[in-house]
């Protein structure tokens, strides 16, 4: 009898010092993809692979260890829906507690009031932000406040080949691979490449849906000390010379044959891991994975390697983005659905080296310079890539405007357009979005 | 011609729609009214009510997220003239309905004068080209994305076999758009087989006697008994088309997302896009009003171009 008092006494006090650490069950909105069949019962981070696997077993982890009790259930989204679907939470009331965001959209959101401010929350829960690289706080941030939770940086990043690269003599001494210093030169190996190997010196998505040469062109206009954008954000500049440079020299590569213009995203990389191409353009985000189908030899592309995008057209410059995850406003959240909420970010940013080794870069400055991070496949090759990164301008419509070019870029090469008119269709585009963007909203 | 002119005229002269002054017809009108109500409530509701509030949204700078920035007069629709991807998409939109709409209208009148008739083959038939329109755009879409495919395709390997290279469709600007009429044909034409279906059914078979007593050509009985009987179906089978192929939405959107180069991006995608994904919701408005100014054009001109035929 005297025992059970003293479990009840035990359990009253337990609940009374927790205050507001009431369990509760929050919603997570993400894209990354669904694998609940692979790591659907991963409870151990440490053990997961890929973007997907990763975040998936992140989820589990928290859901089986954290000690306020809190479950946190998952709406994955198609990624090409994803901001549609996210939009219209708002509209219908189910607004999901924590969500994914690119920090290239967030100004659309941050300038209607719809992300919670975070920064007295990250201060209670013990989220040191100086810690995070400068770049990736300036992403969180807006107007002295932070909104989000930087979880990465990523970049565009040139994949390689090797076999195929020292087929063609692409390799230097030191056993790294030989990569152009100029557009020209890109050109010119492209041919001695296909010649000596029979295959394609580049694989890229080059339909419609992910615009991946857009972030290419966008680099290489970096390169060169301009931007597509002004800095403030307000005006389009793809009429420039910088602009024609770049997408003179992205044309080329399909008319030169050194790309096939009709490959997807899957197509592009199917291509890459079967030996079809020495270069695949793509993001950090694919490391971790094309890394591991190299190892396990179960598909022909055998000695892997990533590198920064080569200076082509001047000064090391690469596109660059960042995933990370905000609160989204909604007045009628109950405080321990917020607690809950931050609580995960918590345990998402205590664990930001696992999410790292997907291949993206740590936002966290004592996780790129712990050992471990030094120690994941091909770190060393871009170690610098944080360094050189830009980001697109903050403005509202990144979206809108990425496709807007990604469309008049993609009929230089489906359709014949010339550069100069492609430039001029999307400028002319860009500048009427952003003269929507830019009405005082 | 006069006197089918008069008959025509008459019930318009008179006055209906004036409310009875006795109390039983008032009645009667008052009942009439109740029974309508339930029609009444749901066209006034969810037909009068958005297209009205939709013409307003289109003279306002509507943001979805943002709320109401203002009135801003005929800005949007100066946009649009200005927009040339709005230009592309209508111009994609009506390319696709003038490939879609005739080869639909004629492949669903081949298919219905093949399997109509007494038969078990040709009630089986029926069923199997019925069905594939109870299928989602959804499952139609993977099914047809699957189909082209040049790496996992049906088309491919049949390709491979006569030594060709397999055809990237949806990836080229020339040939996507003509693939995605081919899906639509595959997945839509069940509807319009069965409204010709019901309407040859319903052709006097004294008429096909009688040609056959004058020993008439299969060919004259088609075109002097067969079509003109079916000719309401024929213009009812148009209009529909037409007004459900200029909204067409699913098929590229799922298929090729617009591209490649923009060369499937149809109008009800780009007001998809320009209000959900842009948040620009009266800007959308407003090409949805072009939109639908558009459907009714053709559908009146159709509705007109029928209307010809009865009165010679």
């Amino acid at each position: 009898m005297h025992h059970q008092k003293a479990l009840a006494g035990l359990a009253l006090t337990t609940a009374l010092t927790a205050g507001g650490a009431q369990a509760a069950d929050i919603q997570l909105m993400r894209f990354f993809g669904d694998c609940q069949n692979e790591y659907g019962s991963v409870n151990d981070a440490s053990q997961a692979n890929g973007e997907c696997g990763i975040i998936t077993a992140l989820v589990n982890e928290f859901n089986a260890t954290n000690e306020g009790g809190h479950t946190v259930t998952v709406q994955t989204a198609d990624w090409g829906a994803y901001y549609d679907l996210l939009t219209a939470t708002y509209q219908t009331g189910n607004i999901p507690d924590v969500a994914v965001m690119h920090s290239s959209v967030m100004p659309d959101f941050v300038s209607r009031n719809l992300l919670t401010p975070l920064g007295p929350l990250f201060e209670q829960a013990g989220i040191d932000t100086a810690d995070f690289v400068p770049a990736a706080l300036q992403n969180a941030s807006a107007n002295d406040e932070v909104y989000a939770l930087p979880f990465d940086l990523h970049a565009l990043l040139f994949h390689i080949n090797m076999d195929l690269m020292s087929q063609a003599g692409f390799v230097n001494e030191d056993g790294t691979p030989r990569l152009p210093t100029s557009a020209e030169e890109f050109i010119t190996m492209g041919k001695q490449f296909e010649e000596a190997t029979g295959q394609n010196f580049i694989a890229t998505e080059s339909q419609s849906a992910e615009g991946m040469m857009v972030r290419f062109f966008q680099s290489l206009v970096w390169q060169q000390g301009a931007t597509t954008l002004s800095d403030d954000g307000t005006s389009a500049n793809l009429t420039g010379p910088e602009a024609l440079a770049a997408a003179t020299f992205v044309k080329q590569i399909y008319d030169e044959g050194l790309a096939d213009t009709g490959l997807d995203y899957a197509g592009a990389e199917q291509a890459f891991l079967n030996g079809q191409a020495g270069i695949i353009i793509n993001g950090t985000w694919v490391v971790d994975a094309y890394n591991a189908q190299a190892e396990s030899g179960s598909v022909p592309l055998k000695s892997y390697v990533a590198t920064n995008v080569p200076a082509l057209m001047g000064e090391d410059a690469v596109w660059a983005d960042s995933h990370m995850w905000v609160i989204p406003a909604d007045e009628s959240r109950p405080q321990e659905e917020l607690d809950a909420a931050v609580a995960f970010l918590t345990f998402l940013n205590d664990n930001n080296f696992e999410w790292s080794r997907t291949g993206h870069l740590s936002v966290r400055q004592s996780v790129l310079d712990s050992p471990e991070f030094a120690a994941l496949p091909h770190r060393t090759a871009i170690a610098n890539t944080s360094q050189i990164a830009h980001a697109v301008p903050t403005t509202q419509n990144q979206r809108a405007i990425y496709n807007a070019i990604m469309s008049e870029f993609n009929s230089m090469w489906l359709a014949g357009a010339e550069p100069q008119a492609a430039l001029d269709g999307a400028q002319s585009q860009v500048e009427r979005i952003l003269r929507r963007a830019n009405r005082g909203g | 011609m006069t006197a089918a002119t008069q008959t025509r005229v008459l019930p318009v002269a008179e006055p209906r729609t004036k409310v009875p002054q006795s109390p039983a017809k008032r009645r009667d009108w008052l009942t009439a009214l109740l029974f309508l109500a339930p029609f009444l409530v749901v066209y006034l509701v969810l037909l009068v009510y958005p297209l009205f509030l939709g013409i307003w949204i289109s003279f306002r700078d509507w943001d979805l997220m943002g709320g109401d920035y203002g009135w801003i007069g005929t800005l949007n629709y100066q946009d649009l003239w200005s927009d040339p991807v709005f230009w592309r998409a209508a111009g994609n939109t009506l390319k696709f309905a003038a490939m879609t709409v005739p080869s639909m209208t004629l492949v669903a009148l081949l298919l219905a004068l093949a399997v109509q008739g007494p038969g078990r083959i040709r009630a089986v038939c029926r069923s199997i080209f019925f069905l594939s329109s109870v299928f989602s755009v959804t499952v139609v879409t993977l099914v047809w994305a699957m189909v082209l495919s040049p790496d996992r395709g049906l088309i491919a390997p049949v390709v491979q076999f006569f030594g060709g290279t397999p055809f990237n469709f949806l990836g080229s600007p020339t040939w996507a758009m003509p693939a995605i009429v081919v899906t639509t044909l595959w997945w839509g034409v069940g509807l319009p087989m069965a409204l010709f279906l019901a309407s040859l059914g319903s052709i006097p078979k004294e008429l096909y006697e009688a040609a056959e007593l004058d020993h008439a050509s299969r060919w004259s009985v088609f075109w002097r008994i067969t079509l003109p009987s079916i000719r309401h179906t024929v213009v009812l089978v148009v209009v529909l088309q037409i007004v459900a192929q200029l909204q067409i939405f699913g098929q590229p959107f799922l298929m090729t997302q617009g591209g490649p180069a923009n060369s499937t991006r149809t109008l009800v995608q780009y007001i998809y896009e320009t209000s959900f994904r842009d948040w620009l919701v009266g800007y959308g408005a407003a090409m949805a009003m072009v939109l639908f100014v558009l459907m009714m054009i053709f559908s009146m001109l159709q509705l007109w171009l029928g209307r010809q035929g009865d009165d010679q």
